[in-house]
């Protein structure tokens, strides 16, 4: 999975659109949107709403979390934690970037939100590399996701699945005498 | 007889507690007055005997006096339960005494010696009875023995100074106080110790002590120590028990009242004006606020400036220091402008008034202190000897002097006169800048004397010696004062500091009386004691208000007692002048004891020109209600000597001014006072002094101005891009008023010195280049109101005139307003007006409203007036998006217009309830009936909400204010009503000739059948018959047959009772002629049919019901045929105009029939365009999701036919199915072809002469559909294939209906027969039958289309 797919999971978050137009309910695969009323929000996917954004449809409403305090009381627990603190969204960080990449108008002190949120995610990051080594070091055989996201777990998915897979060659190879030739090749 | 005279007054001087004693002797009463009265009648006759009565009346003066001294103590509102013991106690043992030692009062021996031995003999003895009986009495009902534990709470009085541990222990034990509330023993011993330590220093003073009640004596330790808490849970704990005994509990001192949101983050400043009404703040934001209490939701405002760093307020003035460098005065409480005081080079930084209000201090950043007389701003005097900005200034109460303090750390007294520096204190850090003080360092006067400089500590120096007298402090207070104030009376001092504590000093004892914390914990910047003494109101650097209240209370309380108990006098002399008009009263020599104060008093006897009251001398503060008498006491109290003169000053301060203040008279109108009446608004805009401002947010779109230094500007924007794009006007003009409409926006501006009002139209949707016009009013008249309607505009002017124009520019109209203007709003033809009829009393507004319509006919619909919830005024006014008028008051109650009612208002919502916080408001942009929604911005903390960010619309729902709505029997008549109420609308667009959304009609006539079913189903499980009839009278025909085919299965199943079906078919037959009424003013042609369905598919069991209760129907109907009259002239003229094909433009675009309006024919969507395609598409294609859209009648099997299991699933899936097939396709023909004549009469009625087969019926409801497939089709070609479907249903289906058009026939003429001439509804549907039977055979296309629409549900 790449950060592309994930991206693409989370434009199916909702969202709150003030749309510009008059249109009325459709119905869709993935369920009925709308009715549109201008000037009075309806909730749609991000997908719908970037859309409708892109072509001046409508003004996209940030979500609640999407807001400086919020997500200053939010950076000050993730800090404050040992372990990954609650995230106001599962996609926060995708529609972080997706809403100010693209709704940055409609949004109140967008550069501050977007500092937060990558202060956030910078805290979590840390935080899940400093416990993949302590992993790693202790040697531990499972190990506990709670409050990951998906973006989070892809970022170090692979690097971390490889190098787990690798280890194991490595230590597989060390234990029987016989494979010592062939650990030397490294 | 000298010594009988005062006998005879005894009992009535007595008779308080003479009734007391009569009461506690019980049975025993009777008789002992009998006894009393013999001896009295035996007086009256017998000379000698006299005596004996005397006797026995002075023995009864003598014991009941001791009752009473008992009585009084317990009935003292000081004593507790802790005193209780000991009072009974004593006098238990004084009774005994008595008895024990045979003394019955001195006058009473003497009189004993005088009476004859045997006399005396039998008067003792039952003197001595008396006594014991009373004894008795006393021990039974009040426990002596040391088991009780009133014994043991004795030590708690803190009577003798000490309280010992073991006491303690003792109370904790007996109350269990370990246990319940968790005390530790160890902390209580430490308690018990540090109260001995603290006491020992309370007690010194022995004698005031001694004179304390407990709750007293407990609130000094509490004030010395309050620390620990643990006592005073304990004692919390014993009042409670106490309660039942005595009311005297320990109070808390002063209440703190939630803080409130004032004004924006930043320095405030908070004042009250003179008469207490009024709390005025000002802050960051520039405002000035008036509050007229700290609940006042609404406050009303003065904007100074930018920004406002001082104000201070007198004799209805108001100045402030703003931002703009100046100091300004305002009139209060109005706030017009009314020049500037005084300029400095920067901002003034703190203003004050002389205490007579003729002069104004005002210090600034730039050093300088200038002191202004208001009358003439070009007497100034300049004070210069400050290195750095002023804090704060502040005048001498006898104005030689005056204060500054200054962040270069000093603190100067100067004379004002001489503009020279009598003394400095460098007393503060030096910093360079007021924003970068540690503390503000307000200074104040005492009113009568002394000054304070502030740090931590409060510095008290002398007036005059300037010498340092005392400091006040507080080891809770940690960090410095940034704020002081004098009580009026000016024996307590509040300090507000910058940690957010309050504190409260009595000044004389140096104590500290009260002690607050802000709740937060913000800096204290404002302080202000309410001129009663009673309030302190604060507010903090963050913008919130708060109080603290019960001030006065407090102190009055605690010296009230004291006074009683050394000098009943003064008491009354109190209680006299808190009657009095107080603010002329002024008690000074009260307080002389103070050697402080007594210096300041001699030395302002002599100047004090405008003396009142030559005996006490000031007026200082008129304002002030001087109830300090009492408080004052504790000064007076501890010096001894002094307290017999002060005493009659005391008393002759109090008469003399009372004479005086009474002589002349002041015309004082006290009865209600006249509201302002509120000023004119536009609905939906925000004040006009805000610089961003909503101008007009309504259904179209969002007016927003801009109006400040750099820009002067007008935003226009529409919700829906289609209508325009969004504009932006350079708004030179500077217009205030601004409308928006689907065709223009209109703006206007009030006249200026120059120029005129004038009205501005942009009207956009012209077709012509030239897209804008503008008028100017006569001269002398102001736009006060506009609004634009439907192709035209109205303005109403200051000259109670409403002009009307046409959206083009033509003058159309002019004609006089009933009063000035409250607002304005048009809707299409229609024009709604608010206008105020009076003037209102005690906040009241008295508003009228008049509707209007234009269009062909110009008519006046109403004139009435506006009902508006208490003390409350309008606040928005508009349509609804379907036209009807509907409001909202200041008490968020949002009323809508009942036009089935003659033309009532029905309060639909609160908005009030829905808010989470009482300062949060809802602020109304629009309201839909259909669906139902209340649109309205929620703000938080406000009644407006900000331009920026740009606030989201929310929804409310409404919720009509009925009883009950927590059952589900009151919720559900809620929804009928509201469902009704709300279905009005149809009836009215239908007769003002528009298109109805007929979906949505049905949809909610179904509702309103639904809810009535489930409603009966309700009643008739709680056997409520009689309510389940009065429901089914309301219900249409055939859903009355539902209702009781649902009754009757419910019934059947556990054995039907004979009397049942009778029941039903009352109800039946009641509702049958009902229907005709309440369905008749929809179309009385669908009901016909629709009955004659019923009548059909019900079949024979009806017939027999009938048969069976024929009395019953027919004496119903008698009474009916009065109700069918009343309705049936209407129909003739309603029916027709519902279908001339006119365009609605206000319906709710909410289907596929929105791409007819002009906005969206403009628009650009691809996706309109797709849902009226598939509107139109094929009904093969729209089958396939039967449950969402309105569907022809699907060719497919129904299987639901097959399990018939019940009766009433059939029916029930019939009608549902009838329904959504009936109703598109009249919408159909609408759109397809307009030019349709007006569809008369079911083609049922055609056919009385030959019987029609099932199949012919079929056929006429699925020709079109055949006919849609194969559009090409020839007309055999078209049977055929109809055949062929037809063959293909099942054969229930099939079956049903040669039923139906069995029944069709066969009911049409049973019914005629049985309704006879009554059944006038019918017969009228007959009557259009007939004449439009040619028209009927026009075509047999238009015939099936009629005949489908008969099955339309009405």
């Amino acid at each position: 999975m790449d950060p592309a797919e994930v991206e693409f999971l989370s434009e199916k978050e909702i969202v709150k659109i003030i749309p510009n137009f008059s249109l009325d309910k459709i119905y869709l695969i993935g369920g009925d949107l709308g009715p549109f009323n201008p000037g009075l929000p309806v909730e749609v996917p991000v997908w719908l709403a970037l859309n409708l954004k892109q072509r001046q449809k409508c003004r996209i409403v940030p979500p609640e979390w999407m807001d400086v305090e919020k997500l200053e009381e939010i950076r000050e627990l993730e800090r404050k934690e040992g372990t990954f603190a609650p995230v106001p969204s599962p996609y926060y960080m995708e529609l972080t970037k997706l809403l100010l990449n693209h709704a940055s108008d409609n949004i109140p002190k967008a550069d501050e939100i977007r500092t937060l949120v990558k202060d956030i995610w910078d805290t979590r990051i840390a935080k899940l590399r400093l416990s993949a080594d302590s992993f790693i070091n202790q040697q531990e055989a499972h190990a506990k996701l709670d409050n990951l996201t998906l973006m989070e777990i892809n970022t170090i998915r692979s690097f971390f699945l490889d190098s787990l897979n690798f280890m194991y060659k490595l230590r597989s190879n060390m234990q029987p005498a016989s494979s010592k030739g062939k650990a030397m090749d490294y | 007889m000298a010594v009988t005279q005062p006998c005879n007054h005894l009992p009535a001087a007595y008779w308080v507690p003479l009734k007391s004693y009569l009461i506690s002797i019980g049975e025993e009463c009777p008789k002992r007055l009998k006894d009393l009265l013999r001896l009295t009648e035996d007086a009256a006759g017998v000379e000698e005997e006299a005596d004996i009565v005397d006797v026995y009346l002075l023995f009864c003066n003598n014991v009941l006096s001791l009752f009473e001294e008992v009585v009084k103590k317990l009935e003292k509102n000081v004593t507790t339960s802790v005193d209780l013991f000991s009072i009974m106690d004593s006098f238990r043992r004084r009774l005994i005494q008595r008895r024990d030692d045979r003394l019955y009062g001195y006058l009473t021996k003497q009189k004993l010696q005088r009476l004859s031995p045997s006399d005396a003999d039998v008067a003792r003895q039952e003197f001595t009875a008396f006594l014991n009986h009373a004894i008795s009495y006393i021990e039974k009902w009040f426990d002596f023995s040391e088991e009780n534990w009133l014994f043991h709470l004795q030590p708690l009085s803190l009577a003798s100074g000490k309280i010992s541990f073991d006491d303690m222990e003792n109370i904790t034990n007996r109350l269990c106080l370990v246990g319940r509330l968790n005390i530790s023993m160890d902390d209580l011993y430490e308690e018990c110790v540090s109260a001995n330590s603290l006491l020992e220093h309370l007690t010194q003073e022995k004698e005031a002590w001694q004179s304390k009640g407990t709750a007293e004596r407990w609130m000094e330790r509490g004030r010395l120590c309050r620390r620990r808490r643990q006592l005073r849970e304990e004692e919390e704990e014993e009042e409670e028990e106490e309660e039942s005994f005595c009311g005297g509990i320990i109070k808390m001192p002063c209440e703190r009242k939630p803080m409130r949101y004032g004004h924006s983050e930043g320095h405030t400043e908070v004042c009250f004006d003179e008469h207490g009404r009024f709390i005025v703040t000002c802050g960051n934001d520039g405002d000035v606020r008036i509050w007229e209490s700290l609940d006042d939701d609404d406050p009303k405002f003065i904007t100074v400036g930018e920004k406002a760093y001082s104000l201070a307020l007198k004799n209805g003035k108001l100045v402030t220091a703003s931002s703009n460098n100046t100091v300004q005065i305002h009139t209060f409480p109005e706030g017009e402008p009314d020049g500037i005081l005084t300029r400095f080079t920067t901002n003034a930084t703190h203003v004050t008034f002389n205490s007579s209000g003729s002069r104004v201090a005002a210090g600034s950043s730039d050093f300088m202190v200038k002191v202004v007389e208001v009358s003439d701003s070009s007497q100034q005097k300049t004070l210069r000897g400050h290195e750095a900005p002023v804090l704060s200034v502040t005048f001498d109460p006898k104005e030689d002097f005056l204060a500054s303090s200054s962040c270069d750390g000093s603190v100067v007294v100067w004379n004002i006169e001489e503009q020279t520096q009598v003394i400095s204190w460098p007393l503060l850090q030096k910093t360079n800048d007021v924003s970068n003080a540690k503390s503000l360092c307000r200074l104040a006067w005492q009113p009568r004397g002394g000054k304070f400089p502030v740090d931590t500590k409060v510095h008290l120096y002398e007036r005059g010696t300037w010498e340092h007298v005392s400091t006040l402090c507080d080891d809770l207070l940690t960090q410095p004062v940034n704020v002081v104030a004098w009580s009026p009376c000016g024996q307590f001092l509040a300090a507000g500091s910058v940690g957010g504590a309050l504190t409260l000093w009595d000044v004389n004892s140096k104590l500290c009386v009260e002690r607050q914390k802000h709740e937060k914990g913000f800096t204290v910047c404002g302080l202000a004691w309410h001129p009663s003494g009673a309030q302190i109101a604060y507010t903090d650097t963050e913008g919130c208000l708060g109080l603290l209240d019960g001030l006065s209370v407090s102190t009055a309380d605690s010296s009230a007692p004291k006074a009683a108990v050394n000098k009943p006098v003064k008491d009354y002399d109190a209680l006299f002048d808190d009657d009095d008009d107080d603010r002329v009263l002024d008690e000074g020599l009260s307080d002389t004891n103070s050697p402080v104060k007594r210096h300041v008093a001699v030395d302002e006897d002599d100047d004090e020109d405008d003396v009142l009251i030559p005996s006490t001398g000031r007026v200082r503060n008129r304002g002030a209600i001087l109830d300090d008498e009492n408080s004052l006491d504790t000064g007076s109290l501890k010096l001894g000597p002094d307290t017999f003169r002060d005493d009659d000053d005391d008393t002759g301060g109090a008469v003399v001014p009372r004479s005086v203040a009474l002589a002349p008279p002041r015309p004082v109108y006290e009865g209600p006072m006249p509201s302002a009446p509120q000023k004119a608004f536009q609905p939906g805009s925000t004040p006009a002094h805000l610089t961003h401002r909503f101008m007009m947010w309504n259904s179209v779109g969002i007016v927003r101005g801009y109006n400040d230094e750099q820009d002067n500007a007008v935003d226009v924007e529409f919700h829906d891009t289609a209508v325009h794009h969004a504009m932006h006007l350079t708004n030179s003009l500077g217009h205030t008023m601004a409308d928006i409409s689907q065709e223009a926006v209109l703006l206007a501006c009030t006249s200026t010195d120059e120029l005129a009002s004038k009205l501005q139209c942009l009207h956009f949707s012209s077709w012509d280049t030239n897209k804008e016009w503008m008028v100017d009013l006569p001269p002398g008249e102001d736009a006060r109101a506009l609004c634009l309607g439907g192709g035209w505009a109205a303005v109403a002017t200051s000259t109670l005139m409403l002009r009307l124009f046409s959206i083009g520019g033509v003058q159309r109209d002019v004609f006089s307003l009933p009063g000035p203007v409250v607002c304005m709003v048009a809707h299409g033809e229609q024009l709604l007006i608010v206008y105020h009829r009076a003037t209102g009393f005690d906040g009241e507004q008295v508003l009228g409203v008049q509707l209007l319509q234009f269009g062909r006919r110009k008519r006046q619909i109403m004139n009435e007036p506006l009902p508006l919830s208490l003390r409350s005024h309008l606040t928005w006014l508009g349509f609804t998006a379907e036209g009807t008028p509907c409001y909202v008051d200041s008490d968020g109650v949002v009323r809508l217009l009942n036009r089935s009612l003659g033309n009532t208002w029905t309060p639909v919502c609160n908005t009030r309830e829905t808010c989470k916080s009482r300062s949060d408001h809802y602020w109304v942009v629009g309201v839909h009936e259909n669906p139902q929604q209340l649109r309205c911005i929620p703000c938080k903390g406000s009644r407006y909400p900000p331009t920026l960010p740009r606030p989201a619309v929310a929804i409310l729902p409404f919720k009509l204010p009925l009883c009950q709505t927590a059952t589900e029997k009151g919720q559900m008549e809620e929804q009928f009503l509201r469902s009704v109420l709300f279905h009005n609308h149809y009836s009215f667009l239908s007769s003002s000739g528009y298109e109805v959304d007929e979906d949505g009609q049905s949809r909610s006539q179904k509702e309103q059948q639904e809810l009535l079913m489930k409603m009966f189903a309700l009643s008739c499980k709680l056997e409520r018959e009689f309510r389940s009839v009065e429901l089914a009278e309301l219900m249409t025909h055939n859903v009355v047959t539902l209702a009781i085919r649902a009754n009757q299965i419910q019934e059947e199943e556990p054995e039907a009772q004979d009397e049942e079906p009778e029941h039903k078919s009352i109800r039946r037959n009641s509702g049958y002629d009902q229907s005709e009424v309440t369905g008749g003013h929809h179309s009385n042609r669908h009901n016909q049919v629709e009955e004659e369905e019923q009548g059909q598919e019900l079949g024979e069991e009806e017939d027999g019901q009938e048969m069976e209760t024929e009395e019953t129907p027919e004496s119903r109907r008698r009474l009916n045929p009065f109700a069918k009259e009343a309705v049936s002239p209407v129909q003739p003229s309603l029916t027709p105009i519902g279908k001339v094909g006119r365009a609605n433009p206000f319906k709710v675009f909410g289907s596929g029939k929105a791409s007819a309006s002009s906005g969206q024919s403009r628009g650009t969507n691809i996706l309109d365009n797709m849902t009226s395609s598939r509107k139109s598409a094929p009904p093969g294609l729209s089958a396939g999701k039967p449950g969402k859209s309105p569907v022809l009648k699907p060719l497919a099997p129904r299987p639901k036919s097959k399990t018939q299991s019940t009766l009433l699933q059939m029916t029930g899936t019939k009608t549902a199915n009838k329904k959504p097939q009936g109703n598109t396709e009249p919408a159909a023909d609408q759109r397809k072809q307009a030019e349709v004549p007006p569809p008369a009469s079911p083609a049922d009625h055609t056919d009385n002469k030959r019987p029609k087969t099932g199949f012919q019926l079929w056929l006429e409801e699925n020709r079109k559909s055949i006919v849609f497939d194969q559009p090409d089709m020839e007309e055999t070609d078209v049977i055929k294939e109809a055949m062929g479907r037809f063959r293909t249903m099942s054969a229930e289906d099939r079956l049903s209906w040669t039923e139906r058009a069995k029944g069709q026939t066969g009911d049409d003429l049973k019914k005629r027969k049985r309704a006879g001439g009554e059944d006038v509804g019918s017969e009228n549907g007959r009557e259009e039958a007939d004449e439009s039977d040619a028209k009927k055979k026009k075509s047999l296309d238009s015939v099936s289309k009629l005949s489908a629409f008969a099955f339309n549900k009405n």
